[in-house]
């Protein structure tokens, strides 16, 4: 049945598609493209969990499927104009990410979060560096560096390719139902090393940028990072007690106010040179350690993130370039390999050092193999900031991610389910809350 | 603003105030924000490619668009998706970006303050100066996008509508698949004995008396090369159109006389007004499209009616195959948020009316069987709400105030559909079979509001093709709208307390009742 909807889907989209005035606005597209988008990515979803694989990994791969890089039913510029759901969905997962750290439990976690951290995560951008650096030669936008050179461009990209995700932590999470040890502290770790990738970035990318001839002003990089980081908590901590506020004391409509704030803190945050992510899950942490809210704030985001989350890998899968893994298939495939060497041995060598219990030693380093929205981010960043290393380094960057992004959410889902951790949460509520009706009346209901 | 809007704390939006202002006020002082530069943008780089005003945006050559857009003396406001080219899609230096923050902060203030309208306080205002269910039709949010448009406020500007756009689209898909997902067979084959003629009246006096006294306003004002000269295709367009929408009522009368719920005939009048309203914005699309020698299909305009129809007779299968897979609520949403973006998007994108296509599929969901029906409806209720709230406040901005014909168009429009209505109930007019209306029924019938069909309807005439005699159409609909409301629901506040008076009623609690 799902087949056959999806079948029908793409014939209608070929039909419609197939209509064309020139110089259409990219508008109407655009509402074309939300909906078969929607549509088709959740079908996919359900296929690839009939196949027991990760629904998101489906949303990714019906992106690709349907985007400008294979069918193309989607266009470049449908496509672009989708992205605005980007900034929401990130801050709605970090927003419930951080209403999931509650600093009581998660003490207790605090010493292997960190160890991992430091140790898997930091370890393994050296090791991508090293890796880069004796991989050069298959690179050809670095022929022309020298040692030095060599050496912290190879880092900057050990920084870049590194990236966790937890975004897809998340939504696997809630896909899995999934609740214990491994899928907390997988948690404390992205969250906390996407604060440590954000800080290394920005300051390798400033000393390759001084290295390369460039110029580097540290006082305004300084600046500009304290602004985005501690800015970014600042602002989350008052928007946190702003919901908190209104789900305690109005409770009506607060899904629509959640919604607007999430999109206030991506557009407006972003144009600030604030990090959104950064923000929302200062609001969030707030949120679940000094307040009461974070049940119904939970709640609120669940009824109606569905939408936005499977919009959000879906236009993630057709921004993807897939012919990019012609040219960089070979270094990029070593590299993915790399990377899921380095944090899995590192997490095991961490967790044994931090005392961690068995499974949580098996299974935690496979958490942080998934990348989605920040690596996107990362490597879209290092193209702009590097235009001299032409398209070819961000085809390598971008070939990692889109490896990493549709292969490793199918091994954390394992992991889960091997730990045993997977179907410990009760299920997702599921209930509509009747006062948020009566907008329109419907009329009489059917018998 | 009527059961189940938030009662507000007004200092909890203080507070929200304080956090928007301070952000305006470091936007508005130009200060030099720290530039992160490349180091930092990392969610900069994520978005981006999108940015909600273009204000660069050039066109990239358009030779022939005229050849698909009707005539217009006022493009630039007009939401179209001819006549707006394609936008180069660039990432906004930061000077650029104090536009947009306060764009998107306008707009957050906007909802805030349509918000704040829920108060106790405004609420028990706004029933002492007896606007309260204008209130609650959603009309201070179409005055708000209204007021968000002026060139002082500069908060939905006409590239900022442009951007949004997609939004009215669902938005009007969203309306249509609503009001469609209401209409149940069952009313017409339970039709009051002689109920015809009234129908017939009711929507005939109103259409006929609307269309000939504005057409007789327009005829003395308008000069005689301008598009609402008395003969040709665009004339017949914007009479269908303008007709339509006087013949189109709204059911809230049932507020003030306690009827327990919508009498039976005034429920059959209301869907009879949809049907043909709808059904006219379908002969629109289909019959006056402009011809356009690089389209790849060229149809002549009965195969576009019928695509209307097909394609939302498709759709409508469609979804109800998708929604044997939904288990869950949230699925649910998805499913149908996907499929009415999808029905929406796909006539858009065939230039047919995103109304009448999405209308047919929720018209022929409805009365498919399934047990799907009260999880849809319930689903409905939950995104209709900001969709449609946003897409007022969208239509409160493509509101043209500049042209004087509008507001001239306006009293008279509203005096012929209210005396087209009021005769139409007459008595005399009545087959001997039926049975006499009461006295509520008859200001229930002969005095109603506009509903937001009428409204979405003439929008969508107008995303259809913009132009300069649709505009004055669209001022003449949605200030016609608020007048009515205006003097309705006061005619209806006497006689019902006339009648409490008699009986010992009370009236029964605001519902967001401006739609029926």
């Amino acid at each position: 049945m799902n087949l056959a909807i999806l079948v029908v889907l793409a014939g209608l989209m070929q039909a419609i598609r197939s209509f064309h005035v020139p110089y259409m606005g990219a508008g109407l597209g655009t509402t074309l493209a939300f909906g078969y988008l929607l549509l088709t990515a959740y079908f996919a979803g359900t296929l690839f969990k009939a196949a027991r694989l990760p629904k998101l990994t489906g949303y990714i791969a019906a992106g690709i499927v349907v985007g400008p890089a294979v069918l193309g039913f989607l266009s470049e510029p449908m496509v672009q104009s989708l992205k605005i759901v980007n900034g929401v969905a990130i801050a709605l997962i970090a927003m419930t990410a951080g209403t999931e750290l509650e600093f009581k439990s998660m003490r207790p976690l605090m010493r292997t979060i960190t160890w991992i951290t430091g140790l898997a995560v930091m370890g393994t951008t050296v090791l991508l560096g090293i890796a880069v650096f004796f991989a050069r030669s298959l690179l050809p936008f670095m022929a022309n560096l020298d040692t030095t050179q060599s050496l912290i461009v190879a880092l900057v990209l050990g920084v870049v390719m590194v990236a966790q995700s937890p975004a897809v932590v998340m939504a696997l999470r809630d896909e899995m139902q999934s609740e214990g040890l491994i899928t907390r502290t997988v948690l404390g770790v992205v969250v906390l090393a996407d604060f440590a990738v954000i800080l290394l970035f920005a300051i390798t990318s400033s000393i390759a940028k001084a290295v390369l001839g460039q110029g580097a002003d540290v006082l305004h990089t300084a600046g500009a990072l304290a602004w985005e980081l501690f800015g970014s908590m600042g602002v989350g901590v008052l928007i946190g007690g702003l919901l908190a506020l209104y789900v305690s004391k109005v409770k009506e409509g607060a899904g629509l106010f959640l919604l607007a704030v999430a999109f206030i803190m991506a557009e407006v945050g972003q144009r600030l040179h604030l990090d959104p992510l950064l923000a929302a899950l200062a609001a969030g942490m707030l949120i679940r350690n000094v307040t009461d809210a974070a049940p119904e704030i939970q709640h609120q985001i669940e009824s109606f993130s569905l939408p936005v989350y499977v919009l959000f890998f879906a236009v993630a899968g057709a921004n993807l370039q897939v012919s990019v893994l012609a040219t960089v298939g070979v270094p990029a495939i070593l590299f993915v390999l790399v990377r899921g060497v380095g944090l899995y041995y590192g997490t095991r060598f961490a967790t044994a050092l931090a005392g961690a219990p068995k499974d949580v030693q098996r299974f935690a380093g496979f958490g942080l193999l998934p990348q989605a929205g920040l690596a996107l981010a990362l490597s879209m960043l290092f193209s702009k900031t590097f235009p001299e290393f032409g398209a070819d380094a961000g085809a390598l960057t971008l070939g990692v991610v889109a490896l990493n992004e549709v292969v490793a959410p199918v091994i954390f889902r394992i992991a889960l389910i091997r730990s045993g951790e997977a179907g410990r949460l009760a299920p997702v509520i599921d209930a509509i809350p009747a006062e948020e009706s009566g907008l329109v009346d419907l009329g009489p209901e059917k018998a | 603003m009527g059961k189940g809007w938030p009662r507000l704390p007004v200092w909890g939006f203080l507070l929200a105030f304080v956090l928007v202002l301070a952000l305006s006020a470091r936007v508005a002082q130009g200060q030099d924000l720290p530039d992160a530069g490349q180091p930092t943008d990392a969610l900069n780089a994520l978005n981006e490619g999108w940015s909600l005003v273009e204000p660069n945006a050039s066109a990239v050559g358009i030779p022939d668009a005229s050849a698909w857009v009707l005539p217009s003396t006022n493009p630039s406001a007009a939401i179209s998706p001819a006549t707006q080219p394609p936008t180069v899609r660039q990432a906004k230096p930061p000077a650029q970006h104090s536009g947009v923050i306060k764009t998107i902060l306008g707009i957050f203030a906007l909802l805030t303050l349509a918000y704040l309208g829920g108060h106790a306080k405004v609420r028990a205002w706004e029933e002492r100066l007896g606007i309260s269910q204008m209130m609650a039709a959603g009309f201070p949010f179409v005055v708000l996008g209204m007021l968000a448009h002026l060139p002082s406020v500069g908060v939905l500007t006409d590239e900022t509508l442009v951007e949004l756009d997609p939004l009215l689209h669902v938005g009007l898909g969203c309306i249509g698949f609503v009001f469609g997902f209401r209409f149940d067979l069952r009313t017409f084959r339970q039709f009051p004995a002689g109920s015809e003629r009234l129908v017939f009246f009711s929507t005939l006096f109103p259409f006929v008396l609307a269309l000939a006294l504005s057409a007789a306003v327009l005829a003395l004002v308008s000069p005689r090369q301008d598009a609402l000269a008395l003969s040709g295709p665009l004339f017949l367009r914007d009479a269908l159109i303008l007709g339509a929408a006087a013949a189109m009522s709204a059911t809230t009368a049932k507020r003030w006389y306690r009827l327990g719920k919508t009498t039976r005939l005034s429920l059959l009048v209301v869907r009879v007004e949809e049907l043909l309203g709808v059904l006219a914005l379908a002969l629109v699309a289909a019959y006056f499209r402009p011809h356009n020698v690089h389209a790849t299909w060229q149809l002549p305009g009965t195969a576009w009616l019928l695509l209307s129809v097909g394609l939302g007779a498709t759709i409508a299968a469609l979804t109800f195959a998708i929604l044997q897979t939904a288990t869950r609520g949230p699925e649910f949403l998805v499913l149908s948020l996907g499929s009415i973006g999808f029905a929406a998007g796909a006539s858009g994108y065939l230039h047919l009316s995103s109304v009448v296509v999405t209308f047919i599929a929720g018209a022929l969901l409805n009365n498919f069987p399934g047990e799907y029906h009260t999880r849809l409806r319930d689903t409905l209720r939950r995104l209709e709400r900001p969709i449609l709230l946003l897409s007022l406040v969208i239509i409160g901005a493509l509101w043209q105030l500049s042209d004087w014909r509008g507001w001239l168009l306006m009293p008279v429009f509203v005096c012929a559909r209210l005396a087209g209505k009021w005769w139409a109930t007459h008595p005399f007019l009545h087959s001997s079979e039926q049975k006499p209306l009461t006295k509520e029924e008859r200001y229930e019938l002969g005095l109603s509001p506009m509903g937001t069909l009428a409204i979405a309807i003439v929008i969508n005439a107008k995303v259809l093709y913009p132009g300069q005699s649709i505009s004055l159409i669209v001022s003449a609909v949605l200030g016609g709208g608020l007048l009515t409301e205006v003097f309705v629901q006061r005619a209806h506040r006497k006689h019902a307390a006339r009648l409490r008076a008699e009986r010992n009623l009370t009236p029964s609690p605001i519902t967001f009742g401006g739609m029926p």
